[in-house]
């Protein structure tokens, strides 16, 4: 209610601007205002995504997985003079560790 | 020597390469940078998307010229054996063209002295699955080459849709390593072609539609190891800014805008991948490109400016941080991915004053020209003068002045908004005269009706949410589905348009200018063309077996200017045609806009080298024809 309320004044105090131009900015780079009848946050409102917190996390995880198999296939390279793609064919290959220290 | 396999064994086939009298280039002790500047100077050679690190796509050339240019004709041609879009370009180094081609995104050297000859050819193996992902066709749009030094031979890079950069050996086209910088499980792919800075590979990302954050990476040429990573939405340390970042220009804005300007977490899904080109001044040690779109479409679901999708950056390569970026399009509503081509010129300003420039056609129908050492934005035009999301661009705030009838949202279907999602410039790489001072545009002229949905992240699924229907542009025949392009010579400084002229379909390839008063292009309808660039007026064409999507090169080998272009329509324009959808809103909506396409072209896949009569390395027949005893 009180969001409500503070949207509603947020709206009157951008008068006299009636909708969305992109020119009446909160601070320098951050000027997207809502547009008329729609929530200043999407949180709780009918246009929530209710996003997935575990959905969010897969990008940054599978990101992390595949720097580390690159660093064991980068070690492996400068170690063996020879590349190997496959990580499991990489002799002394720890998938919870990185490679050791040069 | 033909090797099927990655791991298929060099020696033999670089044994062949000194048997046959192939160019085995000779390193110079200097830096990658300086090699590959040098190398560009040469005629000879088209090293890089661009051609050089300025990105111009022209050539000093004036052998082919507007008097002769009614005389070009094919010299030889090569099919990749493969259908699909094929965008980009061949790249030239010596006597050898090096082409890539979409999904499976196979690899082939040819000898120029006798082009009937594949000297090597690497084809990987994919998981099929990495097709399911792709938005918009399974394109790639080039390769990129580093000129080697004392410890390690010249190389060739390839990006592959199932999310791989690989390094070849120049001369055998044995792989040397392959490293993983995508990961299709979550939508994320590559289409982007690599790009060589000192000794670095730069690769891009793709998978916006999917809600992938859009991310660029410079790996080691050598070994692979990656020297850094930078996101286009998040925190800062991410973001990775220099302390000064923006400092001429605080009012871009500067820090903490990559999470300030989403709610919640939604960045970590925000978008804002680079899959189109770069440039790079080697003098700053700056680098620019720009990232896409946010996600999803739907506008509604991802409140704020979404920093830092749509954004033009300058970023040292050698660190990778940001010395500056520009928003050109806040809270997207339009999908107008903001990754289209970078071209460098010097040139005056209004003022008289002699700026180093960067000048950038976005999606979104504006001209962008920034002074490239500080991101202070010079010109920012339409155009075509119908555009009408935004009235204009303050060019003191940066502000784009939007008009809110024309923008997106919940409950609301948005009609006869112009450009459309597939911009009024998409991916084609265009080219600059600095003779003329004349920036040649392929131009896209569709508009569109658009209405978005609530719709679940999930990773791996397309994250849209938008029902669009695109067609014509006003100066187009809508009732035909017919002119939906235009091409056009645009002035940075003055903002004027020397000359224009339509086109029936969207010209989606990009351009290349020569010394020769020529500008050449290919349309999506199969032609390659040759303008005047005084006046437009049409010199030249020719009937390609299938439409365009990649932007045409220049090379002089042997003494003899070539004109090569890659033919095999696809991409967004094609996917009507490529996957035989009917449905007009499927395609993302691009069925419907391109539903005549299929009555002037099918697919194809290949190259088509042009010369003046046609001469060319074949023009004595007997060369390349079996002697026996000989090895061919």
């Amino acid at each position: 209610m009180k969001r409500l309320f503070l949207t509603i004044a947020a709206m009157a105090l951008a008068a006299p601007a009636l909708a969305y131009d992109g020119t009446n900015c909160k601070a320098p780079g951050n000027c997207w205002e809502p547009k008329p009848d729609y929530p200043e946050r999407v949180e709780g409102s009918k246009y929530d995504p209710q996003h997935d917190p575990a959905e969010l996390s897969k990008q940054g995880e599978s990101l992390a997985v595949m720097d580390a198999r690159n660093a064991w296939r980068v070690w492996n390279m400068k170690k063996t003079g020879s590349f190997e793609y496959d990580v499991k064919k990489i002799d002394g290959y720890d998938e919870t560790t990185a490679p050791p220290a040069e | 020597m033909i090797s099927n396999t990655p791991k298929a064994r060099g020696a033999s086939g670089l044994a062949m390469a000194v048997a046959l009298g192939f160019a085995v280039l000779t390193p110079a002790p200097a830096t990658a940078n300086e090699q590959l500047v040098e190398m560009a100077k040469d005629p000879a050679n088209w090293v890089m998307t661009g051609r050089d690190y300025n990105a111009q796509n022209y050539s000093e050339m004036t052998d082919i010229n507007k008097e002769n240019v009614r005389q070009l004709r094919p010299a030889w041609s090569f099919s990749t054996g493969v259908l699909h879009g094929h965008e980009g370009t061949p790249l030239v180094v010596g006597d050898r063209m090096f082409v890539h081609s979409p999904f499976p995104n196979t690899t082939f050297a040819l000898d120029l002295n006798e082009p009937g000859k594949i000297v090597w050819m690497n084809k990987p193996k994919q998981n099929p699955t990495a097709r399911t992902v792709a938005c918009c066709d399974v394109v790639n749009r080039g390769l990129a080459y580093w000129p080697g030094d004392g410890d390690v031979k010249p190389l060739i890079f390839r990006t592959q849709l199932d999310g791989h950069i690989v390094a070849m050996d120049a001369e055998t086209g044995e792989t040397r390593w392959i490293m993983e910088n995508s990961d299709i499980k979550v939508g994320s792919t590559l289409t982007i072609a690599p790009y060589v800075i000192k000794d670095m590979v730069l690769v891009g990302s793709s998978g916006a539609e999917l809600g992938v954050r859009g991310y660029v990476t410079a790996y080691d040429v050598k070994s692979g190891e990656m020297r850094w990573r930078a996101f286009a939405t998040g925190p800062d340390e991410e973001l990775l800014l220099a302390e000064d970042f923006n400092a001429p220009n605080p009012h871009y804005g500067q820090k903490n805008l990559g999470t300030e300007t989403w709610e919640g977490d939604a960045w970590k899904i925000g978008g804002g991948t680079n899959w189109g080109w770069y440039a790079y001044d080697p003098d700053e040690d700056l680098f620019y490109y720009g990232s896409g779109n946010p996600a999803p479409w739907n506008e509604t679901m991802r409140p704020g400016d979404n920093k830092w999708t749509m954004a033009i950056w300058g970023r040292e390569a050698t660190t990778g941080q940001a010395k500056f970026a520009y928003q050109k399009t806040p809270h997207d509503e339009w999908d107008y991915a903001g990754v289209n081509v970078m071209m460098l010129s010097e040139q005056e300003d209004k003022q008289g004053q002699m700026r180093k420039m960067l000048t950038h056609p976005d999606r979104n129908g504006i001209v962008y020209t920034l002074d490239r050492t500080n991101g202070d934005l010079i010109s920012a035009d339409k155009m075509d003068d119908t555009v009408n999301w935004v009235k204009e661009v303050q060019l003191d705030t940066g502000l784009p002045v939007r008009d809110p009838e024309f923008g997106t949202r919940m409950d609301h279907k948005a009609r006869d908004i112009c450009p459309s999602a597939m911009g009024y410039h998409n991916q084609g790489h265009d080219s600059y005269d600095p003779e003329r001072k004349l920036f040649m545009l392929g131009i896209n002229h569709i508009c569109m009706d658009w209405e978005p949905f609530m719709l679940p992240y999930r990773a791996g699924q397309f994250f849209v949410g938008a029902t669009l229907t695109m067609y014509p542009g006003p100066k187009g025949d809508r009732q035909n589905a017919l002119g939906l392009g235009q091409i056009k010579a645009y002035d940075a400084i003055t903002g004027e348009m020397k000359w224009d002229k339509m086109e029936r379909f969207a010209v989606w390839g990009g351009t290349m200018a020569t010394a020769g008063g020529l500008t050449f292009y290919g349309t999506l309808d199969g032609f390659i063309k040759a303008r005047d660039s005084d006046t437009g007026d049409l010199l030249w064409k020719f009937k390609l077996p299938s439409g365009v999507i990649g932007h045409p090169m220049t090379y002089k080998h042997d003494g003899r200017q070539y004109v090569a272009i890659m033919y095999g329509v696809g991409g967004w324009p094609g996917v009507g045609l490529v996957f035989d959808l009917a449905d007009p809103t499927a395609g993302l909506g691009s069925v419907g806009a391109f539903k005549r396409l299929q009555e002037y072209t099918q697919m194809g896949g290949g190259v088509m080298v042009f010369s003046i009569d046609g001469d060319g390395p074949y023009s004595d027949p007997m060369v390349g024809e079996y002697v026996s005893g000989e090895p061919t």
